[in-house]
């Protein structure tokens, strides 16, 4: 009776050694891509892939303190780019800059959208999605932008929306 | 084009198909043999055993969660034990250094299974037990950070959610022994492998500590240390 309540304690014993071994290895199981961003396909009227030639464009939005952010820098050549959406705010306001021929050219992107915090573990940094919901601009040099895919999370291959220049 | 299948996969599965095959015979003859009850007599109802867990309770002294859990075990002819564990499970993880979020659930869970006492010599005081149970909790989490503020437009935004109902199913092998210290008085340990098989983590993404499972996504395996008390 003795040697087996020891030899029960022994594979026991061994149990607990392999749990504490196995519980030691924890992992923090993040998401690699964590950014949240919008991305802009530029496009032409066919739906085929457009390109700014030549011509460069500036993107920025204005702080809660009153001051500028340039969120893309003169941008020249580019047929995609990304664009910050923020945290809780229910509408993103942008001023898109374009230089023509000496000429400044100003449109006005008004970005409505439903905002949800995102978690994933207490060791994974705070985040929150968005589903766009409606997008007015100004038509100086935008022809028109489209909402392909509202929903904006970690997804790194979501075209959200679609620009057309004129 | 019509695709052909690729001969070598196709023989490997067939070979993998009769090799399960085979061993689901071998395995329910053994098998058999193992769970058969014996024919003695010891009768049926043995008598009942009440646990509680050591572990879960020095985990919730000691870290930021935990849980208290009791079990109620009957005792069939030394062979099967039916079991019944209920829990309460506690978390609250308040402002995590890396990341400044604060996670904060309690809620009760129940499990129900059965063990299977796996030693030659059944009617003997110390056991080795192989076993399953099923489990469910249904719980409601509180999540918050402070001071999370946007790193474009400036604006200090909070980022939080309180009181999202979430609920879990899961599945848990069971690997344990138990053996007599004096008179009615038992100490043993349990290993657990668990799998989840539903759950609804709410509004809030993923969820973290689920009371009585543990941690989500840190590891499959869990375990006990259990007084228990032979009634």
């Amino acid at each position: 009776m003795r040697s087996s309540l020891f030899r029960a304690s022994g594979v026991g014993l061994f149990i607990i050694l392999l749990l504490a071994v196995f519980a030691g290895c924890s992992t923090i199981d993040c998401p690699v891509q964590n950014l949240v961003y919008t991305k802009y396909y530029l496009k032409k009227g066919d739906l085929t892939p457009d390109t700014l030639n030549g011509d460069t464009l500036t993107i920025f939005t204005v702080r809660r303190d009153g001051t500028d952010s340039i969120v893309l820098n003169q941008g020249t050549e580019i047929a995609s780019y990304n664009l910050p959406i923020s945290y809780t705010s229910p509408e993103d306001v942008f001023y898109y800059v374009m230089e023509i021929d000496s000429v400044i050219y100003v449109d006005t992107v008004w970005i409505k959208k439903d905002n949800f915090p995102h978690f994933e573990s207490v060791d994974c940094n705070a985040a929150y999605f968005h589903k766009i919901t409606d997008i007015r601009y100004t038509t100086h040099l935008i022809d028109s932008i489209v909402i392909n895919n509202p929903n904006v999370n970690y997804d790194v291959n979501t075209e959200h929306f679609h620009i057309y220049f004129k | 084009m019509m695709s052909t299948p690729n001969t070598s996969t196709s023989i490997s599965s067939r070979t993998v198909s009769l090799l399960i095959l085979l061993i689901m015979v071998i395995g329910s003859a053994q098998a058999q043999k193992l769970f058969r009850l014996e024919k003695d007599s010891v009768p049926m109802l043995r008598g009942f055993q009440v646990s509680f867990d050591l572990f879960g309770a020095g985990m919730l002294m000691l870290s930021d969660y935990g849980q208290y859990e009791g079990a109620f075990r009957l005792n069939l002819h030394d062979q099967w034990f039916p079991i019944v564990e209920i829990g309460y499970g506690k978390a609250d993880h308040h402002g995590d250094q890396a990341t400044g979020i604060s996670y904060k659930t309690s809620a009760p869970y129940f499990r129900a299974g059965v063990d299977f006492n796996l030693l030659k010599l059944k009617h003997q005081s110390n056991r080795l037990y192989g076993g399953f149970r099923y489990a469910f909790t249904s719980y409601k989490v509180d999540l918050w950070r402070e001071n999370y503020e946007d790193p474009v437009w400036k604006w200090d935004t909070g980022f939080g959610m309180s009181g999202e109902q979430c609920s879990q199913h899961w599945l848990e092998a069971v690997f344990g022994i138990d053996a007599k210290v004096f008179g009615p008085l038992h100490l043993g340990w349990s290993v657990r492998y668990k799998r989840r098989l539903f759950h609804n983590d709410g509004n809030i993404g993923k969820t973290w500590y689920v009371p009585g499972y543990g941690i989500w996504g840190d590891t499959r395996l869990g375990g006990t240390f259990n007084l228990i008390v032979d009634i």
